[in-house]
């Protein structure tokens, strides 16, 4: 609990411009999305290195971990149907993301996460050991979530982990198992201790949509 | 097909319309435009899980930028929710050149009455008085001693539970057992008392049942917040779990759903309207029917584009308007988030259950004295405290078992207020029939004209300043502090268009709801708002919609009308 008696930290303005968006309907892209095409599929690669991706963020611990639990075919659902403002267009892009553009401007986020990783890894993200593959994560995370003010457009790896965490705090392990789900608490008890070890509600709805 | 009376619309106002009506004696047909929706049997998502759904409750986002683009910019449009919002492609509406109005719609059995927000608040004198103590507006013909025996009279059907506290802003009503606040709310209610004695931090007003009414068929409420997917325990006030029941117990009502309403007929001889026609939306036929009586319950912006389209060679201009306002003075609280703050000092407490409403701080500017720098009226904050959850990780680093454990507990306490500031009534924010573009049914569609005043962004101007200075006060650390205004229908409580009033030169009502023009014709949704206050307006339509039942039998029997 000592980090949060500090009080607040700079990431909780990024959940207040988050909790605006919701507040004002703030509309997350205006360009209208084309159908997912059959062009947009993943590669069986990409999709080897989303899972390990997946892992790194959500690794199997005494609870399921991401892979466990089909995170992977989710992420790929939402990138495809644009949620979580993934089918955004981009302005004034940085160049490194020029190549993953589509014709729209928004990104194709596997293609560039699998480039990224390949080449922060020196060749194949896929085949280095598994402590050189959450270091080389580490800095692409730390580098998405700096410190200070959060960038303005939330940078392509902050998009794939936020859909990492929701497919994996939705599925059922996720919900119900790491976290606690109840559809119908029946009562409402306005003032509880809280235990040390006690897990969170994934069924406070409210508390979900406001982060 | 003849009736005593015909409501249309099935939502709030008319689900009380045809309830009242039936109850003291009428044939009364109910029209609803949108699909049946059966209590209990039809709230299809209603007990799904996240993982029971293809998009796990975020909906599919391409989906929604094709069908419900204006929709899904509402937070409670979520793919729980979609079935119980309007398909924006099939349902077009123009806005003028230089509006920003986002219009939430529920077309279904019910309406909007699946998914208000269920708070419950009465207006006082303070509000009724309004236009007349500034000048805005026209005078309301009606004052609180005027409602206040019909705010008791359907409270004590709705259920609305709440805590007295004696405002003379927000008079107490007939209340069942109010829900609790959580620790952090009550310390702040203490903190912010100690420091503003005027200012009351109180449990939202909500429909929400803690006693059960078995009379009605009502359970209590379970805590699970999630209203809008329809609650088969009939734990909040719907059409479907209360006014619906109600008529259809006195074997009075008929009901038909997929009726899109296109035209009142009115015969100039005798100065009344004689009934409607509508097209069965499945068949597309198109069909009528007679009654003495008219209620029209379509919701604010949809009586006002009926009555505007229900023009006939005696009324050029559009049904009831002599006056030449019908279709002015619309209005939609204008809205923001005024602060969030962390609330340090609680963290090893928790609560346990969602409840289904949050606070309220009634409104403390310009009551007695006029103390609003640049505005007249007044504000009002609702909000609550809550624990933020695992979607936090979203914009926190870290990776790993680590960074898994940290997401497993709950995390700092947060305190939200958002504002709900009182919209003036002017003549420029207007809805008129469009000349170039119709709907699916060849009907003109609604053009909505509207923006926000300076006299709102003075109020939410101070509401920023005012809800920071509580926050920090009470230990919080400020974290976000806004003012400006959403787009117009953010606050989901759009109203106005065929005002009431005094006079029938400058008003399309008269105090009893009744048209000026037209004996039998009563308009009792949000139309009849001359003025918007900062509470939320649904309890005050259902009052006045009592109100107008109980006046137009009575003239019925009469012979008035």
């Amino acid at each position: 609990m000592t980090d949060q008696a500090q009080g607040w930290n700079r990431r909780d303005f990024l959940g207040g411009a988050a909790l605006l968006a919701l507040a004002l309907g703030v509309p997350t892209a205006s360009v209208m999305l084309s159908p997912a095409s059959a062009d947009e599929a993943p590669s069986d690669r990409q999709m080897q290195v989303l899972a390990r991706v997946a892992d790194l963020v959500i690794p199997r611990t005494e609870t399921p971990g991401a892979v466990d639990t089909g995170v992977p075919a989710f992420v790929a659902l939402a990138l495809a149907h644009g949620l979580s403002a993934s089918r955004t267009a981009l302005v004034a892009p940085d160049s490194a993301l020029r190549p993953f553009l589509r014709a729209d401007s928004s990104l194709r986020h596997l293609p560039w996460l699998e480039a990224t990783l390949d080449r922060n890894a020196q060749g194949n993200f896929l085949a280095i050991a598994p402590a050189e593959q959450a270091r080389i994560l580490t800095a692409l995370d730390a580098a998405a979530f700096p410190p200070g003010p959060p960038p303005q457009t939330p940078a392509p790896w902050a998009t794939i982990k936020g859909l990492i965490l929701t497919g994996y705090y939705t599925s059922e392990p996720g919900g119900a198992q790491e976290l606690r789900y109840e559809l119908v608490p029946g009562r409402f008890d306005p003032d509880i201790a809280l235990a040390p070890g006690d897990r969170a509600w994934s069924s406070d709805w409210t508390a979900v949509e406001f982060g | 097909m003849e009736f005593d009376a015909i409501v249309v619309g099935s939502g709030i106002t008319g689900g009380w319309a045809a309830k009242e009506l039936t109850e003291k004696g009428l044939r009364v047909l109910m029209l609803e435009r949108g699909r049946e929706i059966r209590h209990q049997q039809d709230y299809e998502t209603e007990t799904k899980a996240p993982w029971d759904l293809p998009f796990r409750g975020q909906g599919d986002t391409e989906m929604y930028r094709r069908e419900h683009p204006v929709q899904m910019l509402n937070r409670h449009f979520t793919e729980w929710s979609e079935n119980h919002f309007v398909n924006d492609r099939e349902n077009p509406y123009s806005t003028a050149a230089g509006s920003d109005f986002n219009w939430f719609r529920s077309y279904q059995l019910g309406g909007r009455s699946l998914t208000w927000g269920r708070q419950c608040y009465r207006w006082s004198d303070y509000d009724f008085g309004a236009n007349k103590r500034d000048g805005i507006g026209t005078d309301w013909p009606i004052r609180y001693a005027d409602l206040a025996p019909w705010y008791d009279h359907v409270e004590r059907f709705v259920g609305v539970s709440g805590a007295r506290e004696g405002l003379a802003q927000l008079p107490d009503g007939e209340f069942q057992p109010a829900m609790q606040l959580n620790v952090v709310e009550q310390a702040l209610r203490e903190r912010i008392a100690e420091r503003w004695p005027e200012r009351c931090l109180t449990i939202g007003r909500t429909a929400n049942l803690t006693e059960a009414k078995p009379e009605e068929g009502r359970a209590a409420c379970q805590n699970r917040n999630i209203c809008n997917r329809g609650c088969s325990f009939g734990a909040y006030f719907s059409t479907q779990s209360s006014t619906l029941p109600a008529a259809q117990k006195t074997g009075r009502l008929t009901l038909i759903t997929d009726a899109a309403v296109e035209k009142i007929d009115y015969d100039p001889v005798s100065s009344r309207v004689t009934g409607v026609r509508w097209i069965d939306t499945r068949t597309k036929t198109r069909r009528s029917a007679t009654a003495r009586l008219v209620f029209l319950n379509a919701g604010a912006f949809n009586s006002v584009h009926l009555l505007l389209n229900s023009a006939n060679e005696a009324m050029p201009r559009g049904l009831a308007n002599s006056s030449g306002v019908l279709g002015t003075h619309i209005m939609d609280h204008a809205n923001t988030l005024s602060a969030i703050a962390i609330m340090p000092g609680f963290e090893n407490r928790t609560s346990f259950g969602n409840r289904p409403t949050g606070i309220v701080i009634p409104r403390f500017r310009n009551l007695d004295r006029l103390d609003g720098k640049g505005f007249t009226r007044g504000y009002s904050f609702q909000g609550g405290a809550l624990q933020s959850a695992w979607t936090r990780g979203k914009r926190e680093a870290g990776i790993g078992a680590d960074f898994k454990a940290r997401l497993r507990a709950p995390g700092m306490w947060r305190m939200v207020l958002v504002a709900f500031a009182e919209s003036l009534p002017r003549a420029s924010n207007r809805l008129t029939l469009s000349r170039t573009k119709v709907d699916a049914n060849g009907i003109p569609q609604l053009e909505i004209a509207f923006s926000h005043g300076d006299q709102e962004r003075a109020a939410l101007a101070d509401a920023k300043a005012e809800a920071s200075a509580m926050l920090t006060a009470a230990g919080g650390q400020v974290i976000v502090a806004l003012d400006q205004p959403g787009a117009g229908g953010t606050a989901i409580h759009e109203m106005g268009g065929a005002r009431m009033g005094w006079d029938p030169r400058t008003s399309v009502l008269n105090r009893m709801s009744q048209a000026h023009d037209i004996a039998n014709l009563f308009v009792t949704d949000g139309a009849q708002m001359s003025s918007s206050a900062c509470q939320n307006p649904s309890l005050t339509y259902m009052a006045l919609t009592a109100r107008a039942c109980d006046t137009a039998v009575s003239m019925l029997r009469d012979g008035v009308i």
